[in-house]
């Protein structure tokens, strides 16, 4: 790089300007940003890798091929189960039930989380009932589910709804209660009532955090799902996986576990793009 | 609590603004356990009056602060400012805290807006004022950044302008610049003085940086602990009604090493009193 262009140094005083030499950029490095080029090449490379071991150890017979089909055998599976066995309905009935009874229970979970974490009368009231709620494994609910709702929709989301509901309102709770105090009591030095306090300041303030809380239960609410697949229901991915282990179709498992990794993963890519979305203030330059 | 000498205070065309009367206040802890934080404070605030709560750490500054905000109430005693006895918090009394408080989701011009807009102030004036107040505190040119992309310095006096943009009767400050460095206070300090000369702004201040109780204030009020009470009520009488518009000025005027001395020696005696109540427990 030369003089003109690093313009650091004046050499009014005589003195030679010290050329700007920029470090070469060094692999591992503490919290520090990297280019998005090198996040996708190595979010990639860890898949190619897995597949590519897994591949390996298939065709070179390492495992046995019944219970562990090679990746090619799993696609091929699943190409088939989509083209030729609709198997996108049922994808479509899992992701209908996940949407819908997640979005009822962020409706609830949120605002009740967000009074608990504000007003103390609230906490004192709700917090009892949620924590013991919170203890309950929501699977052992199923047999009383099934009685109360039957087979259909009703039991699979009643038990989507509660795994989440409790664990989501603590989580907002708990973000709540760490907005500062000195941001409320500066909205109430300004004039605003509490009211618009909830409103302007607390709600704002807490948002980016609950849209977290929401995506790491939204993880859960997969668990939930299967599960209630699994036992109580002939549609949905997990019902289909089910069917599979029955038959000792392992490509078949495989196939649905595949699918139910790619919707996780592009749900939380949905989050995460909603989350920069909305909140573009929380962006700061690298470096 | 001897009474004020009212003459030496302030002159007499001044109007007392606020006024703290035997202000008590003691913190209950769960159970029987209890705090005495302050115990008979009275002072007053004169219009247009910059005021400064000096005293050594714990003595209750805070405290008598936020009771004036309406943030904290007195367990005895009572406050009144512009004759309206106080209870509660409410936009008469806009406090800046040490702590950033802008608001990260709004923008610099959102932020000064905010009281305004809480308040009804119709847009066009809301607009105006903010846009007045921002180039007060000189963030003109960052009217639409994110408080996220600014310094610790600059947030403070986003806080500033979207107090005094509120039309507070009294502005309220705890020790707003102690979280910045050196250069960066002197600087905040001499806004100050240009934001008060400017505004015409009633200013209680807690700090317990010395030099800028003397450079701020016309009046310190200086406190002891244990439980905090009002020691010593000072006019910096050395500036005779003027106020200094940098800190140059003022170490080069006259009365000011003996001011200075004088409440030097006020802090030594606190600590020393603390230093011999602690060997009086240990005994
Ligand atoms: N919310 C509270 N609950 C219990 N005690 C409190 C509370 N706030 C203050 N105190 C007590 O009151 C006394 C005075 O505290 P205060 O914060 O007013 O002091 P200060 O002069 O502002 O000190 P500093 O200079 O360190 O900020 C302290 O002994 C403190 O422990
Ligand atoms: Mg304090």
């Amino acid at each position: 790089m030369g003089p003109s262009v690093s313009g650091i140094a004046s050499d009014r005083d005589g003195a030679a300007p010290l050329p700007a030499k920029p470090r070469a950029r060094r692999i591992f490095e503490y919290k520090r940003a990297i280019p998005w080029t090198w996040a996708l090449g190595l979010g990639i490379s860890i898949w190619v890798l897995f597949f590519g071991l897994w591949e390996i150890a298939s065709v070179r017979g390492w495992v046995n091929a019944t219970f562990m089909p090679a990746p090619h055998t799993v696609l091929g599976t699943l190409y088939v189960m989509l083209a030729e066995r609709a198997f996108l309905t049922d994808i479509m009935v899992s992701v209908y039930r996940i949407v819908v009874s997640f979005l009822a229970a962020s409706a609830i979970a949120v605002p009740i989380g967000v009074l608990m974490g504000c007003f103390r009368v609230v906490d004192a009231f709700v917090n009892p009932f949620v924590a013991a709620w919170r203890y309950l494994p929501a699977p052992s609910f199923v047999p009383l589910l099934l009685m109360w709702f039957g087979a259909g929709e009703g039991s699979k989301l009643a038990l989507l709804f509660i795994g989440v509901v409790f664990f989501l309102a603590t989580l907002v709770m708990d973000h709540t209660r760490a907005v500062r105090t000195e941001l409320i009591e500066t909205g109430m030095t300004l004039g605003a009532s509490r009211r618009q306090i909830l409103r302007t300041v607390v709600v704002p303030a807490v948002l980016p955090n609950i849209l977290i809380s929401m995506r790491q239960m939204l993880a859960v609410s997969w668990t939930y799902l299967v599960i209630a697949e699994i036992v109580a229901s002939t549609t949905g991915i997990g019902a289909v996986m089910m069917r599979g282990q029955r038959f000792l179709h392992v490509d078949e498992i495989m196939a649905g576990i595949v699918v139910i990794g790619v919707l996780g993963l592009a749900f939380d890519f949905l989050f995460r793009f909603a989350h920069r979305l909305l909140f573009p203030y929380l962006q700061r330059g690298n470096n | 609590m001897s009474p004020l000498p009212e003459s030496k205070i302030a002159p007499a065309a001044r109007r007392s603004k606020l006024a703290v009367r035997g202000v008590g206040k003691t913190f209950q802890f769960s159970g029987r356990e209890t705090i005495e934080a302050v115990r008979g404070v009275s002072f007053d605030v004169m219009e247009n009056e910059i005021c400064a709560l000096l005293g050594p750490s714990g003595c209750g500054k805070s405290t008598v602060l936020r009771m004036v905000a309406g943030l904290e109430e007195p367990t005895s005693g009572a406050m009144t400012l512009d004759g309206h006895r106080i209870e509660g918090p409410d936009k008469s009394r806009g406090m800046v805290f040490q702590a950033y408080t802008s608001f990260d989701w709004l923008t610099v011009q959102q932020n000064v807006e905010y009281g305004m807009r809480i308040n009804k102030v119709p847009k066009t004036e809301r607009k105006e004022r903010a846009a007045r107040f921002i180039d007060l505190v000189k963030l003109t040119r960052f009217r639409n950044a994110y408080p996220s992309q600014l310094s610790g310095g600059m947030r403070q006096r986003v806080a500033i302008a979207r107090t005094l943009a509120n039309d507070p009767s009294i502005l309220l400050m705890d020790e707003p610049f102690g979280a910045l460095d050196a250069e960066t206070r002197w600087q905040m300090q001499e806004l100050m003085v240009g934001i008060a000369e400017t505004s015409q702004t009633t200013l209680l201040l807690v700090t317990h940086d010395l030099e800028e109780a003397i450079f701020l204030a016309d009046r310190i009020v200086f406190m002891s602990r244990h439980p905090g009470t009002v020691r010593e009520n000072l006019m910096v009488d050395f500036k005779k009604g003027r106020r200094f518009q940098s800190r140059e000025q003022m170490i080069e005027a006259p009365g000011y090493y003996e001011l200075e001395k004088k409440i030097m020696h006020l802090m030594r005696d606190e600590s020393r009193r603390d230093a011999d109540s602690a060997a009086g427990q240990a005994h």
